[in-house]
C-alpha cells in the first residue's frame, strides 16, 4: 500500500507524452477518467428514475422525491462521515481499518456519558469525538513513527476499539434503564431526537448536516492548506516528500487523527439514530467507506483524488443501495451487484496506470 | 477507458435490469386491491423463513392482497429504512418483524402517524403506538413442555436441560415455563447448559452430561429449548454407542416443517412443541383491518404439540 514510488505522479508523465501522439484523444479519455465519478453518479442517478417503483398513492417516483433523496442523504451520513475521513488516509496512501469499531466505540462511550452518567450532550460529544480523535492519533504515530503498514496498524485498533466498546458497556447495549445505576432511567435524552429530526428550512435532519460539513471542511482543508497539499505530496512520493522538508510523520498522524475524529462524529450519529449505544455498531462499515472513497475515484496508491469524488462515491453506493431496496430485492442478488460494481469501479481505476 | 466505462455502466445496466425482472410492474390500484409491506429482521434463522413462507401461503389465498417482502438482514438501522420506504412507497398496511424494540418503536410511530396501520410480530416495540401485536407466549410453551415431561415419565425422572442463549428473553422464558410445568413432581434436572441455541454446542453439551452419568437409568430425558438442540442431543446419545439415544426421550421447541416435526416422524425427539410465526394469523388480521373492522391489540397464539401419535394429523392444539 505504501510502497515508495521512484516516479512523480504517473498521470503527469502521461500527459506530457501524450502531447506527441494522438494527444487529443488521451486528453479526452484522461477527462472522463477524472469525472468517472461524475458520470457514474448521474448513470446511477438516471438508474434511479428508471427502475424506482411509483408511488401507490400519487403514482409519481418514489425516487425523484425529496422525502425519499432526504431519506438517503439521512442514511448514508454515517458511511459519508467515515469515507470523508478516510480520503484523507487514502491520499497519503494509507488506509484505517478501524473506523467502523472506532465508530461502534463512540456510539458506546456516547451513550454511557450520556445515559449512564448523565452528561450533558455537548459535553459528552466533545469527549467522545476527543477520545476518537485520540485513537486515530494512536494509529497515526504507530503507522509513521514505527513505519508499521497502515493496514496491520489500523487492523490492531480496529480490535482494541471494539473490545473496548464491549468492555466499558459491559457487553449490553446502552440505552435508558438496562442498568440500575444509570443516571437516566426511563425518558430518552432529547439530543437523540434532535439529531434524527429535520431543522431548517431544507428539512435536513442534524445527522445530515454533520455529513454535509464533514465533506465541506475536508474538502477545505485538502484543497486551500498547505496539509493539503503536503498530503497529496506524500501520497505520491513520500520520499521524495520526506526530501523537499515537508513532515511526513505530523502530517500523516493528522490525517489518522481526523480520519478518528469524523468516526467519533459519526458514532454519535449512529447512537442518535439507534435512540442507544451498540457495541456491535458500525460493524464492517469501513468496508463500505473504503468503498464510497474507492468508487468516487481516488486512488488506493495514494496521490490522486478529492473530497468531492467521495461525496459523489457515498451518493452512488447509497443510491445504487436505495433503488434495490424500493424494488425489494433480495439479498443474495443485491451483494453480487453491490460486488460487481466496486470491482468493476476499482478495474477502471487500475487501468488507468498501466498506460 | 471510455470503452471500460461503458462496459461499467452498461453492465450496471443490465444488472439492475436482470435484478428487476420477475418483479411485475406496480398494478394500477383498482377498488379492492391492497398492497402490504413486510419487514423480515433475517432470514437467517429457519423459523422467520418459515414466517415469511407462512405470510407468503395465507395471502396467495386472497388474490386483493399483494405483498413486498423486505429482508433487514439483522441490521436494525437496514429495518427503519425500510419502514420509510414502505411510508413513502405508500402500501397500505406495514407487518414488521422487529430485530429491536426501541430503535423502531419511532419508524412504527411515525407509519401510525402517516395513517399507515401497522401490526408487529413476534417482538414488540415500546409504548402502543401499532395497530396489533401477535407473538406467540414462551412461557406457556415451556410450561406445557414440563407437563408433558411429568406425563411421560410418569412423575418422576432425571432431566438435562439444553438451554437457549441464556441472555435472551426466548431462553428464560422457555426455563422459566419448564420449571413451572414440572413444579410438585419427582422430576429433577441433573444437568443444564447454555447451548446458544446452536446445535453444535448442544452435541458437546450432551457428551458431557452423558459420561457425568454414565449408567443407563440415569438419564430419562432431554429438554431442550429448540428442535436443533434436542437433535443434537439425539446425536451425542447415538455417538456415545451405548444404545442410550433409544431409552432416552428427548423434547425439542419450534416445530419447523424441516426440523422438529421431522426429527419426530423420524423417531429421534418423541414430542415438539410449535412456537407460531403468526404469518398466518397476521394476513387474517390485516384483511380485517384493510376492511376497517375492529381487532384486539395484543394476540397472544397458543402452541401445538406434535408427536409420533398425531404428526401426520398437524399436531394437536394445547
Amino acid at each position: 500500500m505504501r510502497s515508495v514510488k521512484t516516479s512523480p505522479d504517473t498521470s503527469t508523465i502521461m500527459t506530457e507524452k501524450s502531447t506527441h501522439e494522438h494527444c487529443v484523444a488521451r486528453r479526452l479519455l484522461e477527462f472522463a477518467g477524472q469525472f468517472r465519478g461524475v458520470l457514474a453518479f448521474l448513470v446511477v442517478f438516471v438508474l434511479g428514475i428508471i427502475f424506482a417503483p411509483v408511488s401507490l398513492k400519487t403514482g409519481h417516483s418514489t425516487f425523484l422525491n425529496w422525502a425519499t433523496q432526504k431519506d438517503i442523504l439521512f442514511e448514508y451520513a454515517e458511511i459519508g462521515i467515515l469515507a470523508a475521513g478516510m480520503t484523507l488516509v487514502i491520499i497519503s496512501a494509507g488506509i484505517d481499518l478501524s473506523v467502523g469499531s472506532v465508530l461502534g466505540f463512540a456510539a458506546t462511550f456516547f451513550s454511557l456519558l450520556l445515559i449512564g452518567f448523565g452528561w450533558s450532550a455537548p459535553a459528552a460529544i466533545a469527549v467522545t469525538v476527543l477520545a476518537t480523535a485520540g485513537m486515530g492519533a494512536v494509529s497515526g504515530v504507530i503507522i509513521s513513527r514505527f513505519q508499521m503498514q497502515p493496514f496491520v496498524a489500523t487492523l490492531g485498533m480496529m480490535l482494541l476499539a471494539r473490545g473496548a466498546a464491549k468492555w466499558i458497556s459491559g457487553g449490553i447495549k446502552v440505552q435508558p434503564g438496562a442498568k440500575e445505576w444509570y443516571a437516566i432511567q426511563n425518558s430518552n435524552p432529547p439530543i437523540f431526537d434532535w439529531m434524527s429530526s429535520p431543522v431548517g428550512p431544507l428539512g435536513l435532519k442534524p445527522i445530515t448536516l454533520a455529513f454535509i460539513f464533514s465533506i465541506i471542511i475536508f474538502w477545505i482543508l485538502l484543497r486551500f492548506t498547505s496539509f493539503g497539499r503536503h498530503l497529496y505530496a506524500i501520497g505520491g512520493n513520500e520520499e521524495a516528500a520526506r526530501l523537499s522538508g515537508i513532515r511526513v510523520g505530523l502530517v500523516k498522524t493528522v490525517a489518522y487523527t481526523l480520519c478518528g475524529l469524523a468516526a467519533g462524529v459519526a458514532g454519535v450519529s449512529n447512537a442518535s439514530r439507534m435512540t442507544l449505544g451498540d457495541p456491535e455498531a458500525g460493524f464492517t462499515y469501513e468496508l463500505d467507506a473504503i468503498a464510497a472513497v474507492v468508487i468516487g475515484g481516488t486512488s488506493l496508491m495514494g496521490g490522486r483524488g478529492g473530497m468531492f469524488f467521495t461525496f459523489l462515491g457515498t451518493l452512488i453506493i447509497a443510491y445504487i443501495s436505495k433503488i434495490l431496496s424500493l424494488r425489494g430485492i433480495e439479498e443474495a442478488p443485491r451483494l453480487m451487484i453491490r460486488g460487481a460494481l466496486i470491482v468493476i469501479a476499482v478495474l477502471i481505476q487500475q487501468s488507468k496506470k498501466r498506460h | 477507458m471510455i470503452r471500460r466505462l461503458l462496459i461499467f455502466f452498461a453492465i450496471a445496466f443490465v444488472a439492475l435490469i436482470i435484478a428487476g425482472c420477475g418483479k411485475e410492474k406496480q398494478v394500477a390500484r383498482t377498488g379492492k386491491t391492497y398492497t402490504i409491506g413486510m419487514s423480515q429482521c433475517n432470514l437467517g434463522e429457519p423459523w422467520r423463513v418459515q414466517m415469511n413462507a407462512d405470510i407468503k401461503a395465507a395471502a396467495a389465498k386472497h388474490p386483493e392482497l399483494k405483498v413486498i417482502f423486505k429482508d433487514a438482514q439483522n441490521k436494525t438501522t437496514v429495518q427503519q429504512d425500510q419502514v420509510k420506504e414502505f411510508i413513502n412507497l405508500g402500501v397500505d398496511l406495514i407487518i414488521i418483524s422487529p430485530k429491536e424494540a426501541r430503535p423502531l418503536t419511532k419508524p412504527v410511530a411515525d407509519a401510525i402517524d402517516a395513517g399507515i396501520p401497522v401490526i408487529v410480530l413476534d417482538r414488540k416495540v415500546e409504548g402502543d403506538k401499532y395497530t396489533c401485536f401477535i407473538g406467540g407466549d414462551n412461557r406457556k410453551i415451556g410450561e406445557e413442555a414440563g407437563k408433558y415431561m411429568v406425563k411421560i415419565l410418569g412423575g418422576k425422572g432425571n432431566v438435562v436441560e439444553l438451554k437457549g442463549l441464556m441472555t435472551s428473553t426466548p431462553a428464560v422464558e422457555r426455563h422459566e415455563g419448564f420449571m413451572k410445568g414440572i413444579a410438585g413432581s419427582q422430576i429433577k434436572i441433573i444437568f443444564s447448559a447454555d447451548c446458544h441455541w446452536l446445535e453444535p454446542d448442544a452435541q458437546k453439551e450432551m457428551a458431557s452430561a452423558l459420561s457425568r452419568f454414565p449408567n443407563p437409568e440415569d438419564i430419562d430425558a432431554v429438554y431442550a429449548h429448540n428442535d436443533p438442540c434436542a437433535h443434537g442431543a439425539y446425536i451425542a446419545a447415538k455417538n456415545e454407542g451405548k444404545g442410550r439415544e433409544k431409552r432416552i426421550k428427548f423434547i425439542g421447541i419450534d416445530a419447523l416443517p424441516h426440523e422438529g416435526i421431522r426429527y419426530v416422524k423420524e423417531g429421534l425427539l418423541t414430542a415438539t412443541f410449535q412456537y407460531p410465526t403468526g404469518g398466518a394469523e397476521a394476513i387474517e388480521t390485516a384483511l380485517k383491518i384493510l376492511k376497517g373492522e375492529k381487532v384486539q391489540k395484543n394476540i397472544i397464539l397458543g402452541t401445538r404439540v406434535f408427536t409420533k401419535e398425531n404428526v401426520n394429523k398437524g399436531g394437536e392444539a394445547l
